[in-house]
């Protein structure tokens, strides 16, 4: 009893000790490109002292109000000292696989964030590396050799003016007569993922399944016959200009957008709808293969993938003489800071199980029982085949 | 005699070119930039048009735009390329009749400022304009509605081919009126003296000088407008979301999206029938132009 006691302690500081022991000696020569996970990057006082050195972080495409990811860069950028760059803010998945293949070195990103299509099809451009929390995330949204991985995903939900007369629930509700030149779509769903998951959900309200979307598209025709559905790009600009009220939305994209509503004087609304409850595939992370700063793409990998609890941008004080696991363990995790901003991330279950999730905003809740539905990629491109010929013909006269 | 005519000669032709490479050296930084902006893309589309996901040879990215979806897109650009050229040109040309036969030279060239302007807008700008201007809630449809005109009554909408129509010929009809005006103002009263001395009356005038002097200047105009319209991007992909099928919001889905990967290919394939359609239109243009030149010269 007492032997194991001791021995237990004996290995819990050897455990400790290791990495830290193993990582000095290794650190002149690690090849931050190469290693594929924090063992073999030195441990984490090692990566953080590599990314330092580094002192910089090409992101891309990540739109500040997307996610809380303006809550992530600054909670990385001020904890770590590391300055990130963010290319195109607004830009698509296309562009940020173009721009690892065609940027001059310096300027590819060290890490990208696009839907999962883009991933499978393009592994051979991205590094292997598997995060600390890696046996949380569910196998079918993960390469076994840790090329991409899911990160989080979003939820459909309506989002809607409150200054008009009736608040929608549903995509039943839409069809009332009281939303005439109303609602709006957030792009074409040929070319916007959001778009294309509102599909489903107007899909699934009408009975459809996730093998055909032909009911989904039926309503939106519908829509666009009574005159409800407005095919104007739902965005913030043309919601001030009164152009729609109502849209469907990733829930992740609903906390940046009241608030700048907000700015504008509007007050916007979220709800989950009643009659389908869709879950987009999560988009993908992946480390490009030729990352300019392989170490700090890779702590900044870990961080979003951290399930840690710990403090955001305002509550942090100075970091300087902290080790970097210390720093590492004293922030919040990306994995909560995704929660934060409504957005869904990939090891949310084994979070609620073990009790490090936080709680989503209020407002984002899903509703009690609701049954969550995913298409899978080979029903999204089958539904994209179809709309690619039958979208244009919904508003034929 | 016969040797020196020809030493004469190539002296001539070596002065020519020597003084030909000296007169067009400031022209380089624009044939710098043409080549980097325009023939260096164009051939690199064209080589990647004719290139699968592998990198290998095919063909198979043309096959989709001969049926389908995407050949009714061309016939869609296409039809509404013409209907808007069309509206600019005729509209645009009525409105230089009246600009070149009774404005002043002042009013005339703050008309031609504002032509200016106004057939450079585009793009997301011009399509926020018109509907924080006519949109459900935009300015306008609220003035019409407060003296009792509902436009959105009927089955009007601005998001739909013909609101596009409406948004484009913004731009077409000052464009035309900024191409055409000197058309018009070249022609000469004398001619119309000289066709009144004659014996002829305004209707024979018309006929038999104004129109066939004006015609090639009319048609280069709308070639041109006909090119602007068939290449607008912007405006319609924010007005429609994909409900209109243009060839260029396609191919923006297919190589600058967030849903189909891989298909940049496609996208490119697109892009070179665009040029193709583009280049029968510009090459209609150069005709007219040319025609329309012999009179200037005159």
């Amino acid at each position: 009893m007492r032997k194991s006691i001791i021995s237990g302690v004996v290995a819990a500081i050897a455990v400790a000790v290791l990495p830290v022991t193993m990582a000095t000696p290794s650190n002149a020569y690690t090849n931050f490109s190469k290693c594929s996970d924090l063992k073999a990057c030195g441990g984490m006082d090692a990566l953080v002292k590599a990314a330092q050195k580094e002192g910089k972080l090409n992101v891309i495409t990540l739109p500040r109000d997307w996610a809380n990811y303006g809550e992530a860069m600054d909670l990385f950028s001020k904890a770590f000292g590391i300055k990130i760059t963010d290319d195109n803010p607004d830009g698509s998945s296309a562009y940020e696989i173009q721009t690892i293949k065609s940027a001059p070195d310096s300027k590819v990103p060290d890490a990208v964030d696009v839907g999962i299509t883009y991933g499978v099809d393009n592994a051979n451009l991205f590094a292997k590396y598997k995060v600390a929390t890696w046996a949380d995330i569910p196998a079918q949204y993960k390469d076994v050799s840790g090329r991409w991985y899911g990160d989080y995903n979003g939820q459909i939900a309506l989002a809607y003016d409150t200054s008009i007369a009736k608040a929608p629930k549903s995509f039943a509700d839409l069809k009332d007569p009281a939303f005439k030149n109303m609602v709006a779509i957030g792009g074409d769903p040929t070319g916007a993922q959001e778009a294309l998951m509102s599909v489903f959900a107007a899909n699934l309200a009408s009975g459809g399944t996730t093998k055909n979307v032909q009911a989904g598209i039926d309503y939106f025709k519908a829509l666009k016959a009574s005159g409800n559905f407005v095919p104007v790009l739902a965005n913030g600009q043309n919601l001030a200009a009164g152009a729609y009220k109502v849209s469907f939305s990733w829930d992740f994209n609903g906390p940046g957008s009241i608030a700048s509503a907000a700015k504008i004087g509007k007050t916007i609304k979220y709800v989950i709808p009643t009659d389908a409850v869709i879950k987009g595939t999560p988009y993908i992370m992946a480390i490009p293969f030729n990352a300019p700063h392989p170490a700090a793409a890779r702590l900044w990998t870990e961080f979003l993938f951290s399930q840690n609890k710990g403090m955001l941008t305002k509550d942090l004080g100075s970091t300087a003489g902290l080790t970097g696991s210390k720093i590492f363990a004293s922030i919040m995790g990306g994995q909560n800071i995704w929660i934060s901003g409504a957005a869904h991330p990939i090891t949310e279950p084994a979070m609620r199980a073990k009790g490090l999730a936080i709680d989503p905003p209020a407002g984002f809740e899903t509703p009690a029982g609701a049954k969550l539905v995913t298409p899978t990629p080979d029903e999204q491109t089958a539904a994209k085949a179809l709309l690619k010929d039958q979208w244009p013909a919904i508003s034929s006269k | 005699m016969k040797n020196g005519a020809v030493a004469n000669q190539s002296e001539g032709t070596i002065r020519r070119s020597f003084s030909i490479s000296t007169k067009s050296s400031p022209l380089f930084p624009f044939f710098i930039f043409v080549g980097f902006f325009l023939i260096w893309p164009i051939i690199s589309l064209i080589i990647r048009s004719f290139k699968g996901n592998e990198n290998e040879w095919t063909f198979a990215n043309y096959l989709p735009l001969l049926h389908g979806s995407y050949f009714h897109a061309f016939v869609v650009s296409i039809k509404l390329a013409s209907i808007t050229a069309l509206i600019g040109a005729i509209l645009g040309s009525f409105f230089v009749y009246v600009i070149v036969n009774s404005a002043g030279p002042k009013f005339t060239s703050v008309l031609d400022s504002i032509c200016a302007v106004f057939a450079n807008s585009g793009g997301v700008p011009l399509a926020f304009m018109f509907i924080a201007a006519f949109g459900t809630e935009g300015l306008f449809t609220k003035f019409l509605k407060s003296v009792g005109w509902d436009i959105y009554a009927g089955n009007f909408t601005l998001f739909s081919f013909t609101g596009v129509v409406l948004v484009y010929s913004f731009f077409q009809i000052p464009l035309m009126i900024l191409v055409f005006k000197p058309a018009l103002q070249g022609l000469r009263k004398e001619w119309s003296e000289a066709s009144i001395n004659l014996g002829a009356n305004s209707i024979t005038y018309w006929r038999h000088v104004v129109i066939p002097i004006l015609t090639p200047s009319f048609l280069s105009a709308f070639f041109l407008l006909f090119a602007g319209g068939f290449s607008a991007y912007a405006t319609a992909r924010a007005m429609t979301v994909g409900t209109v099928p243009l060839v260029p919001i396609i191919i923006g889905t297919l190589v600058d999206g967030n849903v189909i990967s891989n298909q940049t290919n496609l996208g490119d394939a697109l892009a070179v029938g665009m040029i193709v359609v583009a280049g029968v239109a510009m090459s209609g243009y150069l005709i007219a132009q040319r025609r329309a030149n012999r009179w200037r010269a005159a």
